[in-house]
């Protein structure tokens, strides 16, 4: 069942994710563009249950998942545990213990600035010749999704899937997600 | 005359690693503990450091990003919940507290950010700070130091592995070598 999605009042917006509902905070993230900031750090209870849900929607052929860090990292974590399969998470800065890394660089809606994206080449085989499901925690613009899908199909893996919490804006089908959020003005 | 480079295996509960090794410098190999990309490591860690948990703890604080699903899992089981500090100013952040670090994480200095509505969860409240590894005891030190300014009280340390002899008082699962040859 898709999550129940009302407006409040003018500056939080109720989302439900499973047995839980929250108020999100309405934030300007631009001069004319504002965000319900869904932020799943430091929530338990979210990202317990978004992480079980999508771990039942989760296609059965998938072998590995893929998630940038940070916000989604405990879910790729619930998801990881719930079903099985292992996960990777692809780093926002280059470690000095990364083997041949891949780098593929990215402009986020939430922090407004270039943002490098980087598999440590270590992981590279855990990829390679499998299938992926990316997990993050709210698709936007896409330009994460796309970055990572890039970094991803570049080491010869195959995304069979993109699995979030809430799509955003524009209506994503490719996505699978336990709802969605508009973009307020 | 060469000899095998030592490896190192931890044990926690029914799950075994043998962990990877970073060079630093001339100090030998720095074992790694790697908790994102493995919840089943993780889940056996925090199933044994959930009794751990100083009494009269309210509240976990960690920081990103090793110890985040390990944190998470111990909120989980423990029902306490959690803050985590950040290594980077986001644009959302509103009045963050702001920390410098007084050690380098593997020769890298520090700053730790706390968003203000996640400080306030902090205050008048009785706080475990919750890491991986502890070793200098740097980042417990501007964990324990966010948790003041928030206007909490700090309860104890708590970590999966100590590695050395950090200045502070932390309940850890095991001990680590600093390095390795």
């Amino acid at each position: 069942m898709p999550p129940r999605v009302t407006l409040r009042q003018v500056d939080t917006f109720k989302v439900q994710i499973g047995r839980v509902t929250r108020d999100l905070p309405i934030v300007p993230v631009s001069p004319d563009v504002k965000v319900a900031l869904f932020n799943m750090l430091g929530d338990t209870d979210v990202t317990e249950e978004a992480g079980r849900e999508l771990a039942q929607k989760l296609p059965a052929d998938i072998d590995v998942l893929v998630t940038p860090e940070v916000k989604a990292l405990s879910l790729a974590h619930v998801i990881s545990r719930e079903s099985g399969k292992p996960y990777i998470v692809i780093r926002k800065t280059q470690k000095p213990y990364m083997v041949d890394p891949v780098a593929r660089e990215v402009v986020s809606i939430t922090t407004g600035k270039p943002q490098l994206l980087v598999l440590d080449g270590f992981d590279v085989q855990k990829i390679r010749g499998r299938k992926v499901a990316i997990v993050d925690d709210v698709v936007s613009s896409g330009g994460t999704l796309h970055s990572i899908r890039q970094i991803i199909e570049e080491v010869g893996g195959e995304v069979a899937a993109v699995v979030a919490v809430f799509t955003e804006g524009q209506e994503r089908p490719e996505v699978t997600a336990l709802g969605h959020l508009p973009l307020f003005k | 005359m060469t000899t095998a480079p030592q490896e190192l295996t931890v044990t926690i509960g029914d799950v075994s690693r043998t962990l990877p090794t970073v060079r630093a410098g001339g100090m030998g190999r720095v074992p790694l503990v790697e908790f994102i990309g493995d919840s089943e490591f993780t889940k056996a860690v925090a199933q044994e450091m959930v009794a751990l948990i100083p009494a009269g703890t309210e509240v976990l604080l960690t920081v990103v990003t090793n110890a985040l699903p390990l944190t998470h899992e111990l909120s989980d089981r423990s029902g306490l919940p959690y803050v985590c500090a950040r290594k980077k100013r986001r644009t959302y952040m509103q009045q963050p507290l702001i920390q410098d670090v007084p050690s380098m994480t593997l020769g890298v200095a520090e700053t730790l950010w706390l968003d203000g509505p996640h400080a306030e969860r902090l205050k008048g409240r009785r706080v475990t700070i919750v890491q991986d590894v502890v070793a200098s005891g740097g980042t417990a030190q501007a964990l324990a130091r966010l948790v003041e300014r928030a206007g909490g009280t700090v309860s104890g340390y708590l970590a999966a592995f100590r590695q050395g002899t950090p200045t502070l008082d932390v309940i850890a699962l095991q001990d680590l070598p600093r390095t390795l040859s």
